[in-house]
């Protein structure tokens, strides 16, 4: 059997509809490009789709909220790694990308006082300002307008249960290279796609599925952004920087994963225990999601971990004080409401009511890297950071870029990250098609070759199946290059992966032309493999623990050390690394920075240490505070977990 | 004398019907619990099926706790949501029967969207976007698209489901959608005008005869999307 190669052409190709693929469709379109967009889940369905839908609008909560702040405190919270131009263009953005969406029917709730979008009563995320607006039904709020972005009028075409496999480029003189085009899996049609086109905006997302336990992001993530573009020659950064979220579910087996709390909700009293019970963190609520998932892998490390391979969240003693108590237990669920929900349905009455402890583990969750790209979503490389270094007409957004948020991602800011970067991929994207004149039929060639290699897999004979290889992959990832690393560990991922590749030849495909499960899985999984060697590599190359990634063999990376960015791409048959400088804060805004943080930490200590009676009155006076705030704020759900609460330091 | 039936504490049998080239395969299966309370989704025996016995078994899903909508299949032929929903003993997983089969539990899904496109949004018209949303527009949008509702619902009985043409008969989510429209405080008269054409178009009369649709996760299909419909279309009649 052979699946028939099918010729489309357009001036822009779109590989995703979450947030950054549906805007960036929607704006090409609207520059007067013709459009295609494919998409291997259904239309919409993404981590956009089922994520807690909040999302960053500069200046909603109060006016001072300037670009500047705004840049500059993504800047810190990423350990300086983020590229300047590139938090500037999110805060320029953030108004204006997110009023397109609401055009196409994301309905916030409006303040009765500014007369716009309401924000969360609180900073959030490590925000410097209120500035995190939520929406009734989450994510799937942003799920609809984006359906709606492509759905409303006939002008973009798209086609769901289609596999993106490879990017094509044409080399060109002076060693620069050129999109041509790219060979997709129609599933559902059984065919091959050859879509001839000057441009393409990758926004087909991130990579948690490289891993389990992962928390409730779409099975999808197998990498391919990062893989795809790498194998046509693009640079990625930071791919080291993975947010795994600490206190995710540890059983039953269904809910494995899944989120339970953030650092905040752990609240004022909150401890994590080893398997001893003895405190491995205090002042929890004050700790990044790093801080946390690196304490709870030390304790499993060294024998301390849990059955699971955990730790104890013990929360008792805020619902223990008489009088704050009850606050305690109102603040929890009504913080996360959706994660509170998955608490009470995977553990034991007493566990959900905070009387006994929570055990939970970290899961994988967000990439903070990605493909190297410009402000303006272009691919570009090497030293410089130029467009002819990159690959001309490659354009990447969301989740799939790198350079917005290095070390550490600010909670809310990806919903709004895809609008901002979908966006201007999509103008970018239109801009550069509108300039470059047709295709010619030499062409072609480079096309027929990739599709023959996909057809010589069709029926391949073998005893081993790429599913299960896949569960393989995820258990080396999350014990070799998981939120502990070391080098040894790194090297044994880079062998099992050279490894796993020479058994690909030997796995089992059926003859099915139409949706081929075992192709599907045999194209995700080599995506795992490329994806998992470049973030080895990257890993290996940062020398210290930083951000998203912590290294138990070195030290930590001190804020006020040269910062860089890692570098890699395919070079050969290897991976090339290098460390790019970045840009460092001053000084005396970053001592500022360490030594607040210091003073809460010792705070919270000795609030900690307090004799009860003391403690509760103290206690109460301040939930009292925070949840007549609260009151006000729209109730965030159904929903799925909060996950991009990130470090909120809102108590 | 009656004979108690006790679970099996290690095993739990069900059947999936695989599906391929138009034909469909039960394949009897015996889920290992994990441990001995365990009550299986049934999207956990997909997935131990294709570890174990059926690696190249198609079936979709995404983020495995009720809100990409995608997962949806039948047990025992009603629709239901995989990841959310437990197997009991000699349950049937199968494809949802109310729009063609793929493969294996993999149905085809866009002819659903293509029905509504270029018929929805076209822009807010300029229209202030500052004005607060009823409960009511929230509630529709809650849909999570899983398309359980298209389980008998006699207008999408109407298609041929299997045809590559246009789908001309509506069903719940259609009109769900274009009652959104409706209820969007920032639509234009004409968009809502719009929108109501649509549904009258997609054969909303249809909705005069039947008892009503049922949504999955519950939104009150009958009470906030066909009798609002049916009403405004008959007062743009009667004018
Ligand atoms: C549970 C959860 C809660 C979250 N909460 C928040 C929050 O409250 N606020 C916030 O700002 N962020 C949040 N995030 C993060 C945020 O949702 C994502 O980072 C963001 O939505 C990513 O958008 P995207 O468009 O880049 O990718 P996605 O939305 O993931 O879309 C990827 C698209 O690419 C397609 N695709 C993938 N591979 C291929 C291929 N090979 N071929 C064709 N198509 C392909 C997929 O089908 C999909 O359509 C949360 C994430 C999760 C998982
Ligand atoms: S209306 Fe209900 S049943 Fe129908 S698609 Fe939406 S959520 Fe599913
Ligand atoms: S009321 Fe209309 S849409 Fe709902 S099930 Fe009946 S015919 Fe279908
Ligand atoms: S897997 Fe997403 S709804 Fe079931």
């Amino acid at each position: 059997m052979r699946i028939n190669l099918v010729w489309e052409q357009y001036d822009v190709l779109v590989v995703g509809s979450g947030g950054s693929g549906s805007n960036a469709a929607e704006t090409a379109s609207e520059m007067g490009a013709s459009v295609l967009l494919v998409t291997k889940d259904p239309l919409s369905a993404s981590d956009t789709k089922i994520s807690e839908g909040i999302a960053t609008v500069r200046a909603s909560g109060s006016a001072d909220d300037s670009e500047d702040a705004l840049s500059e405190n993504l800047q810190l919270a990423g350990g300086d790694l983020p590229d300047v131009n590139i938090t500037s263009a999110f805060a320029k953005d953030s108004q204006r990308a997110y009023d397109k969406v609401r055009a196409n029917g994301l309905r916030p709730k409006i303040s009765g006082i500014t007369k716009n979008p309401d924000p969360l009563p609180l900073p959030m995320g490590g925000h410097t300002k209120r500035r995190s607006v939520g929406h009734k039904n989450s994510g799937v709020a942003f799920g609809h307008a984006n359906w709606n972005s492509i759905v409303k009028d006939t002008k973009i075409d798209y086609k769901e249960d289609c596999w993106l496999i490879d990017i094509i480029t044409e080399n060109k003189k002076e060693n620069t290279k050129s999109i041509v085009g790219a060979l997709i899996y129609d599933a559902q049609k059984g065919k091959l796609l050859a879509v001839m086109c000057a441009s393409i905006i990758v926004a087909s997302g991130g990579l948690s599925t490289l891993y389990f336990p992962k928390t409730d992001t779409m099975r999808g993530n197998t990498g391919d952004s990062y893989a795809i573009a790498a194998r046509a020659g693009a640079e990625l950064v930071d791919m080291e920087q993975i947010q795994f979220l600490p206190f995710c579910l540890t059983s039953p087996p269904a809910f494995e994963g899944l989120l339970g709390g953030e650092p905040v909700t752990a609240s004022y009293l909150g401890v994590l225990r080893d398997k001893n019970k003895k405190v491995i963190l205090d002042g929890v609520y004050l700790r990044t999601r790093a801080e946390c998932s690196a304490a709870i892998m030390k304790a499993v490390e060294d024998g301390r971990g849990t059955k699971n391979g955990g730790a104890y969240l013990d929360m008792t003693a805020n619902k223990k004080a008489p009088k704050s108590g009850k606050y305690f237990m109102s603040f929890l669920k009504g913080s996360l409401p959706s994660a509170y929900n998955n608490v009470r349905q995977a553990m034991s009455k007493k566990e959900s009511q905070c009387e006994d402890l929570w055990e939970v583990r970290p899961s994988a969750h967000y990439m903070m890297g990605g493909i190297r790209v410009d402000e303006n979503c272009c691919s570009i490389g090497g030293p410089k950071g130029l467009k002819q270094h990159g690959i001309s007409g490659l354009f990447a957004a969301g989740q799939a870029m790198g350079g917005l948020f290095g070390a550490n991602r600010l909670g809310s800011t990806s919903l709004t990250e895809g609008a901002v970067f979908g966006q201007r991929a999509g103008k970018n994207a239109a801009i550069h098609s509108r300039n470059i004149s047709g295709m010619n039929s030499l062409n072609k060639r480079l096309f027929i070759e990739k599709a023959e290699r996909v057809n010589s897999l069709i029926g391949q004979k073998g005893h081993l199946h790429a599913s299960r290889i896949k569960l393989t992959v995820q258990k080396e990832c999350w014990e070799n290059l998981g939120p502990i690393r070391d080098e040894e560990r790194l090297n044994k991922t880079k062998l099992f992966i050279s490894k796993t590749k020479k058994k690909l030849k030997n796995i089992s495909i059926s003859n099915s032309v139409k949706w081929n499960q075992g192709l599907i899985e045999y194209f995700e999984l080599e995506n795992m493999l490329d994806t998992a060697e470049l973030m080895a590599t990257a890993a290996l190359e940062r020398d210290g623990s930083l951000g998203g990634h912590v290294r138990a063999d070195r030290p930590n990376i001190s804020l006020f050390s040269k910062p860089y960015s890692t570098i890699v791409k395919f070079f050969g048959a290897g991976v090339n690394v290098t460390r790019l400088p970045r840009k460092q804060t001053e000084f005396k805004k970053l001592i500022k920075f360490k030594l607040e943080e210091q003073k809460k930490f010792l705070g919270a200590r000795i609030l900690r240490l307090m004799p009860m009676s003391l403690k509760d009155s103290v206690l109460e006076r301040r939930y009292k505070k925070i949840m007549n705030i609260q009151k006000s704020s729209i109730a965030v759900s159904p929903g799925s977990n909060e996950a991009a609460v990130g470090d909120q330091k809102i108590l | 004398m009656t004979v108690r039936r006790t679970e099996d504490k290690k095993y739990l049998n069900v059947t999936i019907v695989t599906h391929s080239e138009g034909k469909d395969m039960p394949v009897d299966f015996k889920y290992q619990k994990r441990h001995e309370r365990e009550k299986p989704m049934a999207l956990d025996v997909l997935l131990q099926a294709q570890e174990t016995k059926i690696p190249d078994l198609a079936f979709r899903y995404g983020c495995r706790a009720r809100n990409c909508g995608v997962c949806t299949i039948d047990i025992n032929g009603l629709p239901r949501i995989a990841c959310r929903s437990v197997v009991r003993e000699n349950d049937e997983l199968r494809a949802m029967s109310t729009l063609p089969v793929i493969t294996d539990l993999v149905v085809r899904r866009d002819q659903i969207s293509r029905q509504l496109r270029g018929k929805i949004y076209r822009s807010s018209g300029g229209n202030d976007l500052n004005v607060d949303a009823s409960d009511d527009y929230h509630e529709l949008t809650s849909c999570i698209e899983c398309y359980a509702c298209l389980h008998n619902c006699p207008l999408h009985e109407k298609n041929r489901v299997d045809s590559e043409e246009r789908y001309e008969y509506g069903n719940p989510f259609s009109l769900l959608k274009l009652q959104t429209i409706v209820m969007d405080p920032v639509s234009s008269n004409s968009q809502k005008n719009d929108a109501i054409t649509q549904a009258v178009n997609l054969g909303l009369d249809t909705c005069l005869d039947c008892p009503g649709c049922k949504c999955g996760i519950g939104i009150d299909l009958k009470g906030k999307v066909v009798d609002p419909l049916i009403k405004e279309a008959k007062k743009r009649e009667n004018n």
